[in-house]
């Protein structure tokens, strides 16, 4: 078997005496998608943080195509190949969607005519074309996510952190994106995907990492994961309750 | 189409000035004009890291002093030709702004505000109590007495800046870098950018033609003292112009710097027996600006509707067919 | 000169005690509103003269009416803080850096107002307490201590304590904690950020009018001091640790050393330097602040 491309190595996070993240430790096979999933407040966001690096780990480590690259400041994980997007999104609110996908295009086309055309390329895949020329701020909650995902894909990432990018969109808007999250897939992509929806976890997911208060509970394929008792105590028992 | 229209509005404006001094022969005018030209420069280079990057500098004067200072001290004390003295004046503003960025730049917005001031309130203090600026009495420069000359160096150098500054930040990548950091510092780490490295060049951008035209200034008017060149009035003045004439544009601060320029001389020549109301407006300016213009005049007439335009439905979708495999537009919500 | 050191000790205690006062009130006010005031040294600058004017027209010590003064200045902050309220919650352009940028226009407005009204030359205020002085030769040290120091020592104990009940043992104070911590959960808690922050605007500008009353009589008052107090109060909360209010009195106390030491030991007018030299290495070295406390 093949080298996982990540590798999260007993990864602990504290914030003072908050244990947000608490011995995690996986990894994810090159052209998966593996969901991380858990109650709120379970630590994904900021497991998510620190494998892109704007949190260094307080214990532990992460390994990406083979290089340790805990600590690594954002801008240079980018640079290795690591797209992320923001479970509050971060739009460039002034700008409008174009550019605010040309920046992430110019990581990889230094010139502006190219990163244009790329971008122009990535909103097409994305279904953002025809709001360009919008600002940014003016997008809908489901057209903010969605600029969120172009511009983790301008950067031609070789592996995807997506953070909550169908939690509060309606069921058609859910739906396109998870298509596009497949499509995706098929292009090759990694994908770690933190996600609420069960229905969208279940189904678009090679396995599963469970959380619960910063500890990893369980891993499987969804079937194994979904039939493990801790689980079905700790989260879905929360939701049947 | 609209760009082209620009391009032939500027041209006209910049042979205009060009051939002016043909026409005009009053020395005062000349000396007016000169001085406006340089105000659109320092506004322009101040509007790089405040209007572009979102971090107020309101020491700005400070780098315009250092290039005066510069500059009479190289030529006078070290006997170096003007074309010699004047570049290092940039370089010694450039130096300033990385030794004031590398603690600041890091932190929050209002740390380098209050740092950027303090700075320039430190280097007055500093010209004022060292042996070689010459101290409160400040320093005559050798006198080169040729009005066109410098009108004409104001206006080609001013002019350079503006197309550096142009291409730099309208044209090339980094302009919307600066902005990607002005909107948002945290977001833009994921996207391959480094902040702090970006802030850092765009200051220094911002203090290299400042600094070219205080040595300019110091050699034209041939006295330099703590308080024409290293006084508030010069950091208050570029705030007055950017904040009124529009951040985050070339257009705004030049504007900006036009008006505030031909008002302060008008104030000034007919009102000079009250140049502290003068400071009463500036302050006053601003504050109103901010309040009813925060985009200023030239993103409010001007870019008014590229600004913040309300999105209620999509566009009509006139999108390629490639994209409708996976992209159905989204209903209006 | 190790003589003069118990001298200068004291002076620059007795000193950092008063500026403990504003750059609690300045701290506070940044923790709520989120922007700096560049204006603090103006607003000193204007309580400053009011006490001279007052005291010129009624003959009255200026200890007597820092309440007025108090008053007064609370009613002109409360009247200005929505403006300032209403630029921070601007949807146009960037409001933080509107913000700034208003305060950095009221200061030079202020400026220019006392400028023009004061002139520049400069003053103090005179006060029955100016003439007498405490001498400690009985206990072996060679410290005079001006009476008037003493009693301004006396007013920033009172002002700090008052302050610490305010915002300790206070409904009042628990919304401007609350404020200053967690913006949006504050207003879920019921907390009126406009008021909260009209009020605590108004004891700022209050404070700060009744201590530049204070310096006016100990050291001098012109209507360009404001500049160099705006300088000393960033100094004060940038090495306390921006909004760490617990940081505050020990930085004014070392902002105090610093200055009696310049004016005993070196030129004072090498105090602006010095004091800029060491919020430059704070800022390098520990940039939120001498117990890294800052945010
Ligand atoms: N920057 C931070 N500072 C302090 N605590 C934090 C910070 N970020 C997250 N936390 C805490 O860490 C825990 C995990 O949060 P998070 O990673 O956002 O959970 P999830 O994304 O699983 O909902 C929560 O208790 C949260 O309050
Ligand atoms: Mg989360």
């Amino acid at each position: 078997m093949t080298e996982p491309i990540l590798k999260v190595n007993s990864v602990t996070k504290c914030f003072g005496g908050l244990t947000a993240v608490d011995d995690v430790s996986f990894s994810v096979e090159k052209g998966e998608i593996v969901g991380l999933i858990g109650p709120n407040g379970a630590g994904k966001t900021t497991l998510f943080n620190v494998i892109s690096g704007y949190y260094a780990p307080t214990k532990g480590s992460v390994v990406f195509q083979g290089n340790d690259i805990s600590g690594k400041p954002p801008y240079h994980l980018a640079g290795v190949g690591i797209g992320r997007t923001f479970q509050v999104v971060k739009p460039f609110a002034g700008l409008t969607v174009l550019e605010n996908v040309t920046i992430a295009s110019f990581l990889k086309h230094p010139k502006k005519a190219d990163a244009e055309r790329h971008a122009w390329q990535v909103l097409e895949t994305t279904g953002l074309a025809d709001r360009a020329h919008l600002s940014a701020a003016g997008l809908t909650l489901a057209g903010r996510k969605r600029l969120e995902i172009s511009k983790a894909l301008a950067l031609d990432p070789s592996f995807l952190l997506l953070d909550e990018v169908v939690a509060g969109l309606n069921p058609t808007e859910a739906d396109r994106t998870v298509e596009l999250i497949m499509k995706l897939k098929a292009q090759g992509l990694t994908i770690l995907i933190v996600e609420h929806i069960m229905r969208v976890i279940m189904n678009i997911s090679d396995r599963l990492v469970v959380l619960n208060f910063g500890k990893k509970i369980a891993e499987g394929t969804p079937a194994e994961v979904s039939s493990d008792p801790h689980v079905v105590q700790a989260y879905f028992g929360e939701e049947a309750a | 189409m609209k760009t082209s229209r620009g391009a032939a509005i500027l041209a006209i404006i910049t042979a205009a000035l060009l051939i002016l001094p043909l026409v005009v022969h009053d020395t005062f005018v000349l000396r007016v004009l000169t001085e406006g030209i340089m105000w659109i420069g320092l506004a322009i280079a101040f509007d790089v890291i405040a209007g572009y990057t979102g971090y107020l500098n309101f020491g700005h004067g400070a780098f315009f002093g250092i290039g005066a200072y510069t500059i009479g001290i190289l030529m006078m004390q070290a006997h170096l030709p003007f074309w010699v003295a004047l570049p290092l004046g940039g370089v010694a503003a450039a130096l300033t702004a990385l030794i004031a960025g590398i603690p600041t730049l890091r932190l929050k917005g209002a740390y380098f505000a209050i740092a950027t001031w303090a700075l320039s309130r430190a280097i007055q203090q500093l010209a004022l109590n060292v042996e070689f600026t010459g101290g409160p009495d400040g320093m005559r420069l050798e006198a080169f007495l040729n009005p066109l000359f410098f009108y004409y160096l104001m206006l080609i150098t001013v002019g350079a800046i503006f197309l550096v500054l142009w291409y730099l930040l309208e044209r090339a990548p980094f302009g919307l870098k600066l902005k990607a950091i002005r909107e948002d510092e945290e977001g833009a780490k994921a996207l391959g950018l480094n902040p702090t490295m970006l802030k850092m060049q765009s200051f220094i951008l911002s203090a290299i033609p400042t600094g070219i035209l205080g040595g300019i200034y110091a050699y034209w008017i041939t006295f330099i003292d703590p308080s024409s060149t290293l006084g508030d009035l010069v950091s208050d003045q570029a705030v007055v112009m950017v904040v009124f004439g529009g951040m985050g544009t070339l257009f705004g601060p030049a504007l900006g710097a036009i008006l505030i320029f031909a008002f302060k001389t008008i104030f000034w020549a007919y009102l000079s027996d009250f140049q502290l109301l003068y400071l009463i407006i500036l302050g006053a300016l601003i504050a109103i600006s901010v309040i009813f213009i925060p985009n200023g005049l030239w993103g409010t007439l001007v870019k008014r509707k590229a600004v913040a335009r309300p999105q209620e439905k999509p566009e009509p979708a006139s999108e390629p067919a490639a994209l409708s495999a996976v992209a159905v537009p989204e209903e209006g919500n | 000169m190790m003589e003069l050191l118990p001298q200068a000790l004291t002076d620059g205690i007795l000193l950092g005690g008063i500026y403990i006062t504003i750059a609690i009130a300045f701290s506070l006010t940044y923790g709520v509103m989120h922007v700096i005031d560049f204006a603090v040294g103006e607003w000193i600058m204007f309580g400053a003269f009011t006490g001279y004017y007052l005291n010129k027209w009624t003959g009255l010590d200026p200890f007597i009416f820092l309440p007025v003064i108090f008053v007064i200045y609370f009613g002109v902050g409360y009247l200005v803080q929505p403006v300032i309220h209403r630029v921070l919650s601007g949807t146009k352009g960037n409001p933080f850096l509107m913000g700034l940028v208003f305060t950095f226009g009221l200061a030079i407005m202020f400026r220019g107002l006392a400028l023009t009204a004061f002139g520049f030359y400069s003053n103090s205020i005179p006060s029955a307490f100016s003439e007498g002085s405490f001498n400690l030769d009985s206990i072996g040290l060679t410290v005079t201590i001006p009476t008037v120091r003493l009693m301004g020592l006396a007013y920033a104990v009172a002002i700090t304590l008052i302050l610490h009940y305010l915002l300790k043992k206070t409904n009042f104070g628990l919304g401007v904690r609350a404020l200053a911590q967690h913006k949006d959960a504050a207003g879920l808690m019921g907390v009126n950020a406009k008021r909260t922050g009209s009020y605590v605007y108004g004891i700022y500008v209050g404070i700060s009018a009744m201590t530049g009353v204070l310096l006016g009589c100990i050291l001098s008052i012109g209507a360009q001091m404001g500049n160099e107090y705006t300088i000393f109060a960033f100094f004060v909360v940038v090495l306390a640790g921006m909004g760490y209010l617990a940081g505050v009195p020990w930085a004014a106390l070392l902002l105090g050393l610093v200055q009696s030491i310049f004016m005993i030991y070196f030129n004072p007018s090498h105090t602006l330097l010095a004091v800029f030299v060491i919020l430059y290495i704070i800022l390098l070295i520990s940039p939120r602040g001498l117990f890294g406390k800052g945010v």
